[in-house]
């Protein structure tokens, strides 16, 4: 039953990481494989927020401005780097798009070493260990999960209720569309990608002392967050959660009783064959391409 | 006919050099030999077909470690080892192949990127049988330790590979390769075999790569899960996409400059990835063709300053609408 | 007629959904060979629909497709075009970054024809659809009419070429390319007997060019025959006004 509860906890948080990857794809088509990396400069940020400045009791507060230096680092990439994707300069879009975000993977993750040096950095805990029924958590892994059904709350609240998050689904619908509506689309990307990003940000701060702050904290979420847009479909919100969730499950259980190193290879194995009957995802759908 | 006395002037070269060099030298060319290769191939497949693989180092690691280990647990020869490696390395190509053929572009990267990390993970999990993290001593080729013919060996290997890439891409399936990267729907509306040549691109690429990864595990002896490492795609990448996707020389000219440059600052190695990234990005933001679009445009600079007047596609545009008009 | 007094292209009871919605709905055509058929009706009425399910873009899911006594629903695209049945497309589909000549020579290729022979066939086309200074130029230089040109000729390069369906090859294109366009129709309809289907907007463009029209409407053939009957089809005037 405790790895029931672990397993929601784990799947919860990895509904968060790859929340980002989605939405960006649902508004714009592309892929960020730096992802990863953004959540790494979240971390960063919080960990030098809590460290130097704020103090580890504003926690919450170092989590909102690491979000924020993501959006705008994110916006500000978008509007130099994949902008030019849509304004009919460049030709091959996915194979641009997959070639420079991975660019970027490899010039953040390098910068991080450059600046910081190679060591792993360890942020004060967030809060003392409690227990959530039965099952004994420590306190960051609380946190962590709180921040994110909070952080998760917000973004549902957004998009479903706020004119600017219907806004955003009618542009991950109807790309062409919307420009009747008088919506600047290119205006939209940006934001998208500034959200996307800061979704990562955020995850990175909230699990900082889970993780801890080095260049190479962001490979993990880059690896489990494409293996939840996949199971779960890419663009699909909806399927981001039920993916998210078991694979966090299926992780807690599975980790219980098998070697938790051929975990990664099961996970891998599952986005293959899922991809091999449905090339779209569970329920990702296809586009008209005729 | 001044391009074939380039080539050979370039190849006289190459086979001359390892006379002129000390052993590190030539050791470090072997091993910008063997990325050749890798680059050439994988343009066959992400560049021409536009079936952007993020496995193709992937199949240089099943080679080399397919090969070690039939030698070493069967006791067969090493070129029986070698050969049926090749041969598994067919069908699992042609098995990744036809399992990415309905997918597009992002699916096709994850796909390949997935096969790409199970394979590596699964290599360092099972450690009994592959040794796992702390590598595997494989037979060498040549039984010596001398780098000179493994140049040799490996130089063969990138002219071999070359030559047969340009033979493809100059034959009619160069033809549909290009084809299908440019529109697959409309390839397949122009009779073009599309599943046919997908596959086929597949396993070219994959084949040639696990041939390349089997030389490679024979010559440097020691096979690690590090060459299925995502960094060693990125790099292939990096060669082909500075050098020039889509020609027949970038990957060769990206290989060998990028690696030189890699050379220059290996004290530096973060920040050689950061310059690297970097041009890449800047690369396919503003020169998409990398080196050899900006030789290419230079070149036509040159001319046009000499007088020879390029021929503009608008006024080409222009004579034929005016045609028109007369009709 | 064929030979034996069957239709060169046999259409029955095709049915086509998309989820829940009917593009498709029981279409039942024939097409004599070297007939031009005109394929019009309101925008939506699944007129690109049936290029695709003809030349095995999309699959069927109820009725038979056949071409020439064979059965062609089921099979791949490239199989279908290497029987003879070649489609231009609505938004242009050209090989961007390959040559004029080289966007020619892929049809010939497919058909095993050599090399040196698919080129002087192309050089060939290519002068015939005035393309011949563009000859060298990378496709994706061309302008929208001369798109549409390319995309004609292409399809002759195909030398068991049939059936030709043309989806909306006068959409916004020149006056004087839409002239060339039409003569060329006419001169391989007359001289090499090419079947055509044609897919338009156009009515008076359509009037001029085709034997017999068939009127699509919400997935349904709703009526058939020349444009005058056509035209005063009381059905056909409900549906492009009513809509």
């Amino acid at each position: 039953m405790q790895f029931l509860i672990s397993g929601i906890v784990l799947g919860v948080l990895y509904c968060l990481m790859s929340l980002g990857v989605n939405f960006i794809y649902g508004i714009m088509k592309v892929i960020n494989w730096a992802m990863g990396e953004f959540f790494m400069i979240g971390a960063y940020v919080q960990y030098l927020l809590i460290v130097f400045f704020l103090g580890v009791r504003y926690w919450y507060i170092g989590v909102f401005i690491a979000a924020l230096c993501t959006f705008l680092l994110g916006a500000f990439v978008q509007k130099i780097l994949i902008k030019p994707m849509f304004v009919g300069i460049i030709e091959e879009k996915t194979e641009y798009a997959t070639i420079v975000t991975i660019a970027m993977a490899i010039l953040f993750r390098n910068l991080a070493i450059l600046i910081g040096g190679p060591y792993i950095y360890t942020p004060p805990d967030y809060a003392p260990p409690t227990h959530l029924g039965p099952l004994p958590l420590s306190g960051n892994n609380f946190i962590a999960f709180i921040g994110t059904i909070v952080i998760l709350a917000f973004f549902f609240y957004f998009l479903k209720k706020t004119w600017l998050g219907k806004a955003f689904q009618a542009v991950s619908q109807n790309r062409t569309g919307v420009l009747t509506a008088g919506i600047d689309v290119l205006k939209f990307d940006m934001i998208a990608f500034g959200i996307g990003t800061a979704l990562a940000g955020a995850g990175g701060a909230l699990l900082a002392p889970v993780l801890l702050v080095h260049p190479l904290c962001g490979v993990i979420p880059t690896v489990r967050g494409f293996e939840i847009i996949v199971i779960g479909g890419l663009g699909s919100i909806p399927g981001v959660f039920i993916a998210g969730l078991s694979l966090g499950i299926a992780e807690s259980l599975g980790a219980a009783f098998i070697n938790p190193s051929f975990i990664d290879i099961y996970g891998f194995g599952l986005l293959m064959l899922i991809l091999l009957i449905k090339p779209y995802g569970l329920f990702g759908k296809p586009e008209r391409s005729v | 006919m001044l391009k074939g006395l380039g080539l050979i002037l370039l190849l006289s070269i190459a086979v001359i050099l390892p006379f002129f060099l000390k052993d590190y030298w030539v050791y470090s060319l072997t091993i910008t030999l063997y990325y050749v290769v890798m680059a050439v191939a994988w343009n066959l497949l992400g560049g021409y077909t536009g079936q952007f693989s993020l496995s193709h180092h992937t199949f240089a690691v099943i080679g080399s470690y397919t090969s070690a280990l039939l030698i070493i647990k069967t006791g067969i020869p090493l070129w029986m080892g070698m050969v049926s490696s090749w041969m598994f390395n067919v069908l699992i190509s042609v098995l990744l192949g036809i399992l990415c053929l309905r997918m597009r572009g992002i699916y096709l990267a994850l796909t390949t990127w997935a096969f790409a990390e199970i394979v590596k993970t699964y290599i360092r999990m099972d450690f009994e049988f592959t040794g796992g993290d702390r590598g595997l001593k494989a037979p060498l080729f040549f039984k010596t330790m001398d780098p000179v013919p493994y140049y040799y060996l490996f130089l063969a290997l990138a002219v071999i590979t070359i030559i047969v890439i340009a033979v493809i891409m100059r034959s009619r399936i160069g033809y549909y390769l290009r084809a299908i990267r440019n529109d697959e729907v409309a390839a397949q509306a122009m009779g073009v075999n599309t599943v046919r040549w997908k596959v086929f691109a597949f396993m070219a690429a994959s084949v040639i790569a696990s041939v390349a990864g089997t030389f490679y595990g024979h010559f440097t002896g020691l096979i690690s899960p590090v060459s299925g490492e995502f960094y060693e795609m990125a790099l292939i990448i990096i060669f082909v996409v500075i050098g020039g996707m889509r020609s027949q020389s970038g990957p060769v000219v990206g290989a060998v400059s990028v690696r030189f440059l890699a050379e220059v600052l290996k004290k530096w190695p973060e920040v050689r990835m950061v310059i690297l990234a970097a041009l890449v990005i800047l690369i396919m933001r503003f020169f998409n063709g990398g080196l050899m679009e900006f030789l290419r445009q230079g070149y036509q600079r040159v001319r046009q300053r000499k007088g020879a007047q390029p021929v503009s596609a608008y006024q080409e545009t222009d004579k034929t609408n005016a045609m028109l008009e007369k009709k | 007629m064929n030979g034996d007094g069957h239709p060169l292209l046999d259409i029955k009871n095709l049915v086509k959904d998309f989820g829940g919605l009917r593009a498709v709905n029981n279409v039942s055509l024939r097409i004599r060979e070297g007939e031009i058929r005109g394929l019009i009706g309101p925008n939506g009425s699944g007129k690109t629909t049936m290029i695709n399910l003809i030349t095995g873009i999309y699959k069927i899911d109820h009725g038979t497709i056949y071409f020439s006594g064979d059965r062609i629903d089921g099979l791949q695209p490239n199989v279908i075009a290497g029987k003879g049945v070649m489609r231009t497309f609505q938004i242009s589909r050209i090989f961007r970054d390959m040559t004029v000549l080289e966007n020619m020579m892929v049809p010939a290729l497919t058909q095993d024809q050599n090399m040196a022979e698919a080129k002087a066939l192309a050089e060939e086309l290519i002068e015939f659809g005035l393309l011949t200074r563009l000859k060298n130029e990378p496709a994706k230089n061309l302008s929208g009419g001369q798109n549409m040109l390319l995309q004609l000729v292409r399809g002759f390069m195909n030398k068991k070429l049939r059936l030709y369906l043309l989806d909306e090859p006068f959409a916004g294109v020149h006056q004087v390319i839409k002239g060339v366009i039409l003569r060329t129709i006419k001169k391989m309809n007359e001289e090499k007997g090419i079947t055509f289907i044609v897919v338009s907007h156009e009515l008076t463009t359509i009037q001029y060019l085709c034997h017999q029209i068939s009127v699509l409407h919400r997935g349904e053939i709703i009526s058939q025959g020349t444009m005058e009957e056509v035209a005063n089809d009381p059905q056909v005037i409900d549906a492009y006004l009513g809509g």
